[in-house]
């Protein structure tokens, strides 16, 4: 249903004059640029409530992921891992080097996953499943940043936990990106 | 796209039912073995501490002395003090299974359960970033 409505968008003929691939792009780095800040609110917001109250501590839903998730699903892959990237590069700038480091593992390997499930499956897929799988592959990416920066860590006590996290963040995370989604279209109007 | 398939459920449930043989699995490897904690500040091993059931002590390393590590009377070890802001180190609690840890990322310190007599063969070697401790 949204497809169709960014299709009109962007391929509307009275747009397409000769200072439209210009406009065009302007747009995109306009949206870019407001999906990104986007995602920052989304990330303080989240910091703002206190620490789940889980077993294990440091799990978190990732909701700044919505917006690099739904730069992917709606915008362009490009777009999206440029959100990806400027958040990496805002965490280490508010939070250093390292977390940095570790938002850019989880980030981008997330994308890539996800990026490969949608070229593979289409429309088979879900989002709630894309979204699982990212939010493992974040999981997966995070530790083995951490492996290598700390000291190495036996994989098969943490797997279990890299799991279970990634389904319970990805199914919040898709949730809310269907709620967010119609604000997101009016930013693109 | 849908947002939800019926499908999920199945992806969801293997997942999780997958998440939990792999706990099990592991942990019946690992119970019952005799253990070290190994303390690694910037990925550089610091300290070793056996991890022998009745003794109990409460110590930090030279490197960072707001860190603060406690071992139980029960074999377990953990962090009980931390200049960090978030404190994640302290909320791990106990750890004791071989293949455990509890890390302080923003301190770079990290506690790392090993078995005693070394990871044997033919157990799940999946360490990675491993420096050459196997």
């Amino acid at each position: 249903m949204a497809d169709k409505k960014i299709n009109g968008i962007l391929n509307h003929p009275a747009k397409m004059d000769a200072a439209g691939e210009d406009s065009r792009s302007t747009r995109s780095i306009a949206l870019t640029g407001m999906i990104f800040a986007l995602a920052l609110i989304l990330s303080v917001v989240e910091n703002s409530f206190p620490p789940l109250p889980l077993p294990v501590p440091g799990v978190k839903f990732g909701l700044s992921n919505i917006a690099v998730m739904y730069a992917l699903f709606f915008l362009s892959k490009g777009q999206a891992y440029s959100i990806a990237v400027l958040k990496s590069l805002f965490v280490a700038m508010t939070r250093g080097m390292i977390a940095g480091i570790l938002s850019l593992s989880g980030g981008i390997l997330s994308l890539t996953v996800m990026l490969i499930l949608m070229v593979l499956f289409r429309d088979k897929a879900s989002y709630a499943v894309i979204s699982i799988s990212g939010a493992i592959a974040h999981n997966l990416g995070q530790f083995v940043a951490i492996s290598f920066i700390y000291t190495g860590m036996y994989l098969w006590a943490y797997l279990p936990v890299l799991l279970i996290s990634g389904v319970g963040a990805g199914i919040v995370t898709a949730l809310l990106l269907k709620f967010i989604i119609p604000a997101f279209e009016r930013l693109r109007k | 796209m849908k947002l939800f398939k019926k499908t999920d459920i199945l992806i969801i449930a293997a997942i999780i039912v997958s998440a939990m043989a792999i706990w099990y699995l592991y942990s019946n490897t690992v119970s019952g073995r005799p253990v070290r904690a190994e303390i690694y500040y910037w990925s550089d091993l610091v300290e070793a501490v056996e991890l022998v059931p009745g003794q109990e002590m409460t110590f930090s390393i030279p490197q960072d002395e707001d860190v603060v590590f406690h071992v139980d009377k029960d074999g377990s070890i953990r962090f009980i003090q931390s200049d960090c802001p978030d404190k994640v180190c302290i909320r791990t609690g106990r750890i004791h299974l071989a293949g455990q840890s509890a890390a302080c990322l923003p301190n770079g310190i990290v506690v790392k359960i090993v078995p005693t007599d070394g990871w044997k063969e033919g157990d799940p070697d999946i360490v990675i970033g491993s420096s050459g401790e196997q």
